[in-house]
């Protein structure tokens, strides 16, 4: 059970790095969308410690998982994608007005135009 | 020396991230079994939906959802707000991109033949799938949100593999489509109102064999909303905007 979560938070801690120091756009909505993906994944794993069924209700269904969590991180996700696309239009429009993705060169080329 | 300080910056930061981060991933506090409990002894009599998490998300919290796709919608906005100026002011950069053979519609240009045959093939089944697992959220895994982006990619399949442009890979269409299935949402939602269920509220009387319907047609509605919003998206940025 434990090495789930080291797993989950060493994706966290990946995401984070690529937010904090990549120097690309692209791969700093790349960090967002594994950040993204460790909470999903750290709230499926918690809701499915008190049980071990697909929360679906039928013959046999006795210990299901807690749905919640799941109702939740569907939420999450349509969210996630929402953010990553308005971050990918503001990338090509920046790409567009400064012609590269670096943030290095787009500071530097901004900073020279005025 | 600036990039050793540049690392040293990182490290110390991911360090103290993990330790505001670790204790709340490493927690062992036990999870909570009464809402689990309450909607495995109520959740079909109440909602009708046999899939307990469908039951959840159009059910009991169906306002948070009404809350999710306005979201979207206004993603989609500003996505197409951004990007809608894009195309028109070079056009020598675009003769210049991936295009293999620049055929009349900008969509045609990052299209190689392995992918048109594989996309084009492909399409109609995945297509199919996402109004199958659309339809039949209720009883089985699925439901709304993942058919209708399993029908957004089975749109982007079809722009990126038929050879003409058909209706259902026109943004105008999708688009309309999008804002009629979001109107058509909150009519559904006002429906409860009127038979005495509030908000959202299942129009049809709970424990009948029929209830499950208003699920079913939430599904379809959210599900065409969700498909049509990010296939619009996914056009929109592979720069087929002015072609129609």
């Amino acid at each position: 059970m434990v090495i789930e979560r080291i797993l989950i938070f060493l994706l966290a801690l990946i995401g984070f790095t690529a937010i904090v120091g990549a120097k690309n756009i692209i791969k700093k909505v790349f960090g967002l969308n594994i950040l993204n993906a460790a909470v999903v994944l750290l709230y499926i794993l918690e809701g499915s410690r008190i049980g071990d069924q697909a929360p679906i209700l039928g013959e046999g269904i006795t210990n299901m998982v807690d749905p919640v969590p799941q109702a939740l991180m569907l939420t999450a996700i349509v969210i996630g994608v929402c953010v990553t696309a308005l971050a990918l239009a503001l990338a090509v429009r920046l790409y567009k007005a400064t012609g590269s993705l670096e943030i290095d060169t787009i500071s530097e080329r901004l900073r020279s135009e005025h | 020396m600036k990039r050793t300080l540049f690392i040293i910056k990182i490290t110390f930061t991911l360090l103290v991230l993990a330790l505001a981060i670790l204790p709340v991933i490493l927690s062992s506090h036990p999870w909570p079994e009464a809402s689990r409990d309450y909607l495995y002894e109520h959740a079909l009599t109440d909602t009708g939906a046999v899939n307990t998490v469908s039951s959840i998300y159009l059910g009991y919290r169906a306002m948070d959802t009404l809350g999710e796709t306005l979201v979207l919608l206004v993603s989609i906005t500003g996505t197409m707000g951004i990007l809608i100026n894009l195309g028109r002011e070079s056009e020598e950069e675009e003769a210049v991109s991936f295009s293999l053979a620049p055929e009349k519609r900008p969509t045609n240009a990052q299209r190689t033949h392995l992918l048109e045959v594989v996309s084009s093939k492909l399409g109609p089944v995945v297509l199919l799938f996402g109004f199958y697992v659309m339809l039949y959220g209720h009883i089985s895994p699925g439901g709304g949100f993942q058919g209708g982006v399993i029908v957004a990619s089975a749109i982007v399949f079809l722009a990126l593999g038929t050879e003409t442009q058909t209706k259902l890979t026109n943004t105008n269409v999708l688009g309309r489509i999008e804002a009629l299935s979001f109107l058509v949402l909150i009519i559904a939602a006002t429906s409860g109102v009127f038979f005495e269920s509030g908000f959202f509220g299942n129009p049809i009387k709970s424990g009948s064999s029929l209830s499950a319907n208003f699920i079913i047609l939430l599904n379809i509605i959210i599900g065409l909303k969700v498909g049509t919003s990010i296939a619009v998206m996914c056009i929109a940025m592979m720069g087929g905007r002015r072609g129609h």
